[in-house]
């Protein structure tokens, strides 16, 4: 029975407070450890299909007479439209129609970044799209450029009013301390890259237009689709079948969808808009870099007592201000903390969410600040993390909380750097550094779905979610054969289309399989309790295989229907890990190569453990790009992207990919869903950089401070121990004599 | 545009050459290069290695799996790019390939595009040159063109024979090309005197498919003599007499981690040719 409940919601770790109907969640949990479907390692259902290229993605899609966009964007970082002539683009080959400022949603008359959509064309092929965007005859008025995020915060150019956290007295406890570490740490600008570019292909039918659409959200398009152009919800049919990756960038429409609506509308054909991969590097959004300015103070026992943090994002013209202190708020049980969190605005392309935001950079600070206080305090890093373990989010109990497990698991791991760092030789040196992890992922309601069951015991999941690309599919399937006592082989899903099944959830925040699942269980559970009364009509014993049952029932379905239950009350649902890696040091040149990950998860209950290490293997090489080689750099004198390709933007390839050891808790939640699980998608990301940053000073005694860690940052770093070592001698000197 | 295909260096007459591909169909698709004649001289340039001579049309797969060529240019040519690129990548191409500097490939109004300024200079730069930076502080970054330099390799091209230094100039205020070609000089094979080892060594910022930070190539000569080069340092492929020239070096403020760099690499060449 659904009912009213008041609940906050968590998103990518934004909060609102909402009020939601949510039905109950009656099911009792499986049993922990591996069941006969779930828990069990399957390839992917649609692998066959990618590889084969018959896998439809929005990138694939052609309609019938369809045109193709492409979008002026602005090559100044501030500037306004003066005069705008579109009608020599009118005039070329090809061309069916042209917009410009406030003709579309996106298309901005004053501009914010270069690379901010300005205008649009349609033509019959791409070419000439792109050709007739180059005739546009445009007049700017250049405006004050912004790029510096200390200049913006002093001059108070905010996204937001400033976030100010405080527990305790830090003042206090900072003076009270027996070992005090302050240090500035900074990350880069990153790209989320996804392999598809953001792209949407707009065509009306009547009154109603359809959006097929590379998206993390498809109900989100719909809503904000409907909204933009003023139309009901139902006239809005929003389609991804297959898409190729988001990391938190595809959660919204952008200008692309509304450039293709509004020109479809005009010409009365469909239109597709597709970002180039260049545009994806100047206008698809990033994470924001940050300045991370921390002070930690400690007992001699090793207690943490204070924790202070300065955070300021570099979140661009648009976005929002991340949690970079999240983790410092979060991950260690600690007294007094104080933190303020600066979102500046700057003429620089916009924030969008990536893979955990604001704790992928928060936890590189606080982890690196914890080790550097390990070695000043001379505690074991392990150690130090045990004694500091929060036993609850500020008060708030956790509904489940393994990192004791994972840190335990990690033990083996841990022991380890003896050996390696005995590896070490004159030029290489090598050592083992680790990193704790903590991130949202609980997900929540709603998510429905429906399950359809015919005689020949074939069952169909169908719910209008996207698959981003982490195995949604099989997963799902998984849960649906598992509660129906049926092979996974004999469960397909549908999904992809908003009008072909209900509302499900985003695919951001580590939510899909804990928001999802434990819709489709119940809606297996509807079904297979149907399935049972049928059993009993017919008097066949409990026992009875499924497909027998419904043999008789020709061309009768059973449609099992599951919605996804409230989150525990007053609880904090959050997903934890550690990373323990091992690198190697080339201190004559600054080259650092990553041997070794292993990386402890607990998110619960895990259902494809192939899946879910194939999620682990992904974050951990993308946080290998963010730790030492990837980086948007802008022209600091007009800001515009000078990264615009992949030859300059530096993404890991294969052959940087160390030896990867996935392991998990697998203990389900048991306050959580019917399920027990939570997300994975975004957790493996979060430690990887700091464990390497603390495995590189095992290594060398050298303190990296700064993402990514190029040979300059690393020999810098390396420098600046030489010069420590040395003084300590000096000092050291004659106190020795 | 018009493609031409002559079967012949004597039909060859002007107009922008095309051989992979790798290099000039990004520059014409960005509009940096602008062609109203492509000639695609694969007919012409010859391919292959025959007594110490090499085809400027071999590609770079086919030599770094070249057992007869020396070590140095065997190992530039598998360091380069990826094995996509080098099926595709012909060696005489690879020699004339432009710098990577981000403005020059962007189409900012540079020196090396005729403009009045470098914006390396003052702007993003902790990719550019440590070496002969004052007028242009762009990169060289041909893995390949470096090891020729040590190895002193001569050139032949349809007009005329020259060395692979003389091949490259330093681009300044008159003549901002950054090779002596002349217009329609077609390179047609690279000779390799022997030598009695060599060496090439490059820094990357990931383990594949990347240009040099900085790359050294050694080669001791049969007259006794060790030729040292460095890519990724200068506008060109630069020679250096030692390691002590490096002293010399004027780094702009984010480039100075590449002297250490180069002093690093070039000291563990030497050792290793020894």
């Amino acid at each position: 029975m659904a009912r009213l409940i008041r609940t906050e919601k968590e998103v990518e770790g934004r909060f609102e407070e909402v009020w939601i109907v949510v039905e109950e969640d009656p099911l009792e949990q499986w049993p922990a450890g591996p069941l006969a479907v779930v828990g069990r390692p399957a390839p992917r259902k649609d692998g066959h299909e990618r590889v084969r290229g018959e896998a439809r993605y929005t990138a694939d899609l052609k309609l019938p007479g369809m045109l193709h966009a492409a979008v002026l964007r602005s090559p100044h970082a501030h500037a306004k439209v003066r005069r705008i002539d579109l009608a020599p683009a009118l005039a070329l080959p090809g061309v069916r129609g042209a917009i410009g400022p406030g003709e579309a949603p996106g298309l901005a008359e004053e501009p914010g970044f270069s690379g901010a959509a300005v205008a649009a064309v349609a033509a019959d092929t791409f070419g000439q799209a792109r050709a007739a965007v180059e005739a546009i005859e445009i007049e700017w008025e250049e405006l004050e450029v912004v790029i510096d995020p200390d200049d913006a915060v002093r001059r108070e150019l905010l996204m937001a009013e400033p976030r100010h956290y405080a527990r305790g007295d830090v003042e206090k406890a900072l003076a009270e301390a027996d070992v005090v570490v302050e240090a500035t740490y900074r990350t880069q600008t990153v790209l989320h890259n996804s392999l598809e570019t953001h792209q949407a292909l707009c065509e009306w039918q009547g009154d109603a237009l359809h959006v097929y659409i590379s998206t993390q959200y498809i109900w989100g398009i719909r809503q904000a689709v409907a909204e933009t152009l003023g139309l009901p919800e139902d006239k809005v049919r929003v389609v991804c079948e297959y898409m190729g990756g988001g990391f938190g960038s595809k959660n919204g429409p952008d200008e692309y969808t509304f450039v293709a609506a509004e020109l479809a509308k005009r010409t009365g054909r469909p239109v597709r808009c597709a970002l180039t991969r260049r545009e994806e590097h100047t206008s698809a959004g990033n994470r924001n870099a940050t300045i991370q300015r921390l002070r930690a103070g400690a007992r001699s026992d090793g207690t943490i007592i204070a924790l202070e943090g300065e955070f300021t994002n570099s979140v661009g013209w648009s976005g929002w201000n991340a949690s970079t202190e999240g983790p410092m708020r979060m991950l260690y049980d600690c007294e007094n903390v104080r933190t303020v969190t600066y979102g500046a605005q700057l003429n620089t392309p916009p924030m969008k969410a990536f893979r955990a935001p604001g704790f992928v950079e928060g936890t590189f600070g606080l982890e690196c600040m914890v080790d550097e206080l390990a070695a000043k305090l001379d505690v074991d890093p392990l150690e130090l993390r045990r004694r500091n373990y929060a036993s609850s989010n500020d008060g708030t109990p956790f509904s489940s909380k393994n990192l004791e497990d994972c840190y335990r698991q990690a033990e083996p791991h841990w022991e380890r750097r003896h050996e390696v760092r005995a590896r070490s030789d004159v030029v290489w040196k090598r050592g083992v550094g680790m990193a704790s992890q903590i991130w949202y992922g609980g997900g929540g309601p709603p998510s429905y779905a429906w399950v359809r069951l015919g005689s020949d015991g074939r069952a169909t999941v169908i719910t209008a979610m996207q698959d981003i690309g982490t195995g949604t599919r099989t997963a799902m399937a998984q849960i649906a054969a598992e509660e129906l006592g049926v092979p996974l082989e004999q469960v397909d899903v549908v999904l992809g289309d908003s009008a072909r099944g209900a509302y499900a959830s985003i695919s951001a925040g580590s939510s899909t399989l804990p928001s999802m699942g434990p819709a489709v269980r119940a809606a297996a559970a509807d079904a297979r309790e149907q399935v049972e009364d049928i059993a009993e009509q017919r008097g066949l014993p409990k026992d009875t295989p499924l497909q027998e049952i419904v043999a008789v029932l020709e061309e009768s379905q059973i449609l099992g229907k599951g919605a996804r239950g409230p989150n525990p009350a007053g609880m904090s649902v959050l997903t934890f890990g550690v990373h323990v890696v091992e690198v190697a040091v080339d201190v004559e040149t600054g080259e650092v190569q990553v041997e070794r990950v292993a990386a402890i998860h607990d998110v619960g209950r895990i259902v494809n453990p192939l899946g879910a290490s194939s999620q682990v293997e992904g974050g951990i090489i993308q946080g290998i790009g963010h730790t030492l080689s990837e980086a948007r750099l802008l022209d600091p004198e007009t800001g515009r992207v000078l990264t615009t390709s992949l030859d300059a933007y530096r993404m890991p390839t294969i052959a940087d990919v160390p030896e990867i050891v996935c392991e998990f808790v697998d203990r389900p939640d048991e306050h959580l869903t019917n399920l027990g699980s939570k997300g994975l998608g975004e957790p493996p990301i979060v430690p990887i950089a700091a464990a390497i940053a603390n495995a590189i000073r095992d290594a060398t005694g050298a303190d990296v401070h700064e993402l990514p860690i190029t040979r300059e940052e690393m020999l810098r770093a390396l420098r600046e121990a030489q010069q420590r070592e040395r003084e300590t001698e000096k000092r050291g000197a004659p106190a020795a004599v | 545009m018009e493609l031409l295909r002559p079967s012949s260096v004597q039909e060859v007459d002007g107009g922008v050459f095309l051989h992979g591909g790798s290099e000039v169909v990004p520059l014409l698709r960005e509009g940096l290069l602008e062609a109203e004649r492509l000639v695609d001289v694969r007919g012409v340039v010859p391919r292959g290695v025959q007594d110490g001579v090499i085809g400027a049309g071999t590609t770079l797969a086919e030599l770094e799996v070249e057992p007869v060529i020396p070590d140095a240019l065997r190992e530039a040519c598998r360091l380069a790019a990826s094995p996509q690129l080098r099926n595709m990548s012909s060696l005489g191409g690879n020699l004339l390939q432009s710098t990577r500097c981000w403005y020059w490939r962007l189409g900012y109004r540079c020196r090396l595009h005729g403009g009045d300024r470098c914006h390396a200079q003052e702007g993003e730069h902790r990719e550019h040159a440590i070496f002969a930076n004052g007028f242009c502080a762009s990169a060289h970054p041909s893995d390949v063109a470096t090891a020729l330099v040590a190895l002193g390799a001569q050139l032949r091209t349809s007009r005329r024979e020259l060395s692979i230094q003389e091949l490259y100039r330093v681009p300044d205020e008159g003549d901002r090309s950054t090779t002596t070609l002349e217009d329609g000089e077609l390179l047609l094979e690279v000779e390799l005197p022997p030598v009695e080892a060599s060496v090439y060594l490059k820094a990357m910022d990931r383990k594949r498919w990347s240009f040099p930070q900085v790359g050294v190539a050694v080669a001791r000569h049969s007259d006794g003599s060790t030729r040292i080069a460095l890519a990724g340092v200068a506008p060109i492929p630069w020679r250096i007499e030692s390691a002590d020239e490096l002293d010399t070096a004027t780094p702009l403020p984010r480039t100075e981690w590449k002297v250490p760099l180069a002093r690093a690499l070039v000291r563990r060449a030497l050792a290793q040719l020894a």
